[in-house]
């Protein structure tokens, strides 16, 4: 006889839930207001998801530290509420960027603004676990919303890019789950704190490492992939050259944000444990993947591209960060990303809003370098914004990566790893060249033909948008030390 | 007798199947089937690791593992469908348009 199953209310912490509630409620009311009269304008959507964000980052600021709920299998966590802001921040820059001058494909959908909050679901519930169940059922929700997104721009180049990024994320499913299937057939558990629990106790077992590697490899491959680290970042470029450029810009922060916090859990735990060559394995990835990211993006002749390419070889920066495990490395990843996410989706913004239906400039890219050449003669305030971006990209003080980059060397020295600091030392170096050639381009090359404006796509919450990215970078002097030391008390009190 | 080894080896026989077929089938169609062939043999290692350990965690998981393959197959074929739309083609080689 089965004894009924009592579970009292007060045990799950159900309030651990909410934030996620809120995102995935407020996409389902978006489909209902759909149904209900689908004639409403595209502009009452994006309010309505603003609002949504809004209220999910209230959510999750009235979490507590250090909780778990829903049977154990949240964790509240520093790493995990601040990695939820910094998801809901992006999106909140993202979302007003589709209302733009020009009509797109896309936003005359409302089901475009329900997949985005369950997009942001699936990541913050992604990051707000150590259950591989749920890390698995978030990555795949996120991603699977994320697909449909891009295929959604309608363009024949979106369709590839849709088609390549979910080939590459069905392949890292298959290692994802596989790896996974390899801890639980060694420790019989999936939850990450018993499985460390377990493999603490069986390190000095013989045959022990060859399990632990594979387990170890086919989740790096896994993601790899999502982080598009190097061997496996060959899909980056073109999917982020058939996305629209907002998109483009959002994928290279928040899907890496989450895949960056499940790194953390994970192979931090490996390394915590004293495996050596998981370190080795993740610092050869990333010095790979800054060196020859940033020697693929000196030859690119799209700007688009260029930009990809960087965002990957910033990537390989935040991943060598990761292979440090001091608390102060893991403070470098998100401060690295929280000033890069403003600077990167402002770059990538300027593009969006100089999008033209046809391509004018060249038959194969959208974002040839001529297409900005002699910008500072048609839209000065244009040109001066774009290079604010590209300088801040390539590393120059006083401006908002610079910092990030600072603090990630510092973390390398501080452990050691004076060789590590060095390599990004000479990366950054070689990564300026790129970015200076943009600004040469707008500054100094005249412009190719007689062209009558570029900023075709302009419109005031477009500007909102980017000014206020804009103030992000230069004035990053003034909030850098709150923004370390709120991390770095968010990052300590969860024991990283 | 058939124990847990054996299960394992054919687990990872089918992963490797699948594997070698995503880096070779040029049909995008059979590319995604090489995916699900992936995850399936995830399917039959956690089932046989659970029985192995006499617990559920992992035939849990196998069932999460059923219900997100199935979501990815509605996903990918949708695009697909538009795909084949567009060019009358399923075949990589003839679609690729971005490179470099």
């Amino acid at each position: 006889m089965l004894q009924p199953i009592n579970v009292s209310l007060e045990s799950l912490n159900l309030i651990t839930l909410a934030p996620m509630l809120v995102a995935i409620a407020g996409g389902l009311i978006i489909l209902v207001l759909d149904l209900i009269n689908s004639k409403l304008h595209k502009t009452l959507y994006v309010m309505l998801t603003l609002l949504i964000l809004f209220i999910d980052f209230g959510a999750v600021l009235g979490l507590n530290v250090n909780e778990r709920g829903f049977f154990d299998v949240m964790l509240i966590d520093g790493v995990s509420i601040i990695s939820q802001l910094m998801i809901i921040v992006a999106s909140m820059l993202f979302i007003p960027l589709s209302l733009t001058s020009k009509r797109f494909h896309e936003y005359s959908y409302p089901e475009f603004f329900a997949l985005f909050l369950f997009m942001i679901a699936g990541f913050q519930f992604m990051v707000t676990s150590d259950n591989l169940i749920l890390i698995f059922v978030g990555l795949e929700t996120a991603s699977l919303a994320l697909y449909t997104l891009i295929a959604l721009h309608n363009r024949s180049n979106s369709f590839e890019a849709a088609v390549k990024y979910f080939t590459m994320g069905a392949l890292s499913a298959g290692f994802y789950a596989m790896g996974s299937a390899v801890i639980y057939g060694l420790t019989g558990s999936i939850e990450l704190y018993k499985v460390a629990a377990v493999l603490s106790l069986r390190m000095d077992e013989a045959s022990i490492m060859i399990a632990i590697f594979g387990a170890s490899v086919l989740l790096l491959t896994a993601f790899a992939f999502k982080l598009s680290l190097f061997p496996f970042h060959t899909w980056a470029p073109d999917v982020y050259e058939g996305a629209s450029a907002p998109l483009a810009g959002y994928m290279s922060v928040v899907p890496k944000v989450a895949a960056f916090v499940v790194s953390i859990r994970i192979f931090g735990m490996y390394i915590d444990l004293g495996i050596e060559w998981v370190r080795i394995i993740i610092l050869v990835l990333a010095v790979g993947t800054m060196t020859l990211a940033n020697i693929m993006a000196l030859v690119q002749e799209d700007v688009k591209r260029m930009l990809a390419y960087s965002s990957i070889s910033h990537a390989g920066f935040i991943m060598a960060a990761l292979a440090l495990d001091t608390t102060e490395g893991t403070t470098a990843i998100f401060l690295y990303y929280a000033l890069f996410m403003f600077t990167n989706l402002g770059a990538f913004a300027m593009l969006w809003i100089s999008r033209h239906k046809v391509r004018r400039f060249s038959d194969r890219y959208d974002n040839p370098y001529e297409k900005f050449a002699g910008l500072i003669n048609i839209m000065p305030m244009g040109a001066v914004i774009m290079a604010l971006f590209m300088l801040s990209l390539a590393g120059v003080p006083p401006f908002s990566v610079f910092w990030g980059k600072i603090y990630v060397m510092q973390a390398a020295v501080n452990s050691g790893y004076v060789w590590l600091a060095i390599v990004m030392g000479l990366n950054s170096a070689i990564a300026a060249y790129y970015y200076l050639k943009l600004i040469v381009f707008m500054f100094l090359k005249e412009p190719v033909k007689s062209v009558d404006t570029v900023y075709y796509n302009l419109s005031k919450p477009l500007m909102a948008v980017i000014g206020l990215a804009t103030v992000a970078t230069i004035g990053a002097i003034f909030y850098i030390q709150p923004l370390i030391s709120y991390i770095y008390y968010m990052i300590s009190a969860s024991g990283y | 007798m058939i124990g847990l080894t054996h299960y394992l080896v054919v687990s990872a026989l089918i992963f490797s199947i699948g594997l070698i077929g995503v880096l070779r089938r040029r049909n995008l169609l059979m590319l995604f089937f090489a995916t699900e062939v992936m995850l399936n043999a995830v399917n039959i290692a956690f089932a046989a690791i659970s029985h192995f350990y006499n617990d559920l965690t992992g035939q849990m998981f196998a069932f999460f593992i059923i219900a997100i393959a199935a979501s990815e197959v509605a996903v990918g074929l949708g695009i697909l469908i538009v795909l084949y739309k567009r060019y009358g083609s399923l075949d990589l080689d003839e679609l690729e348009s971005m490179k470099g």
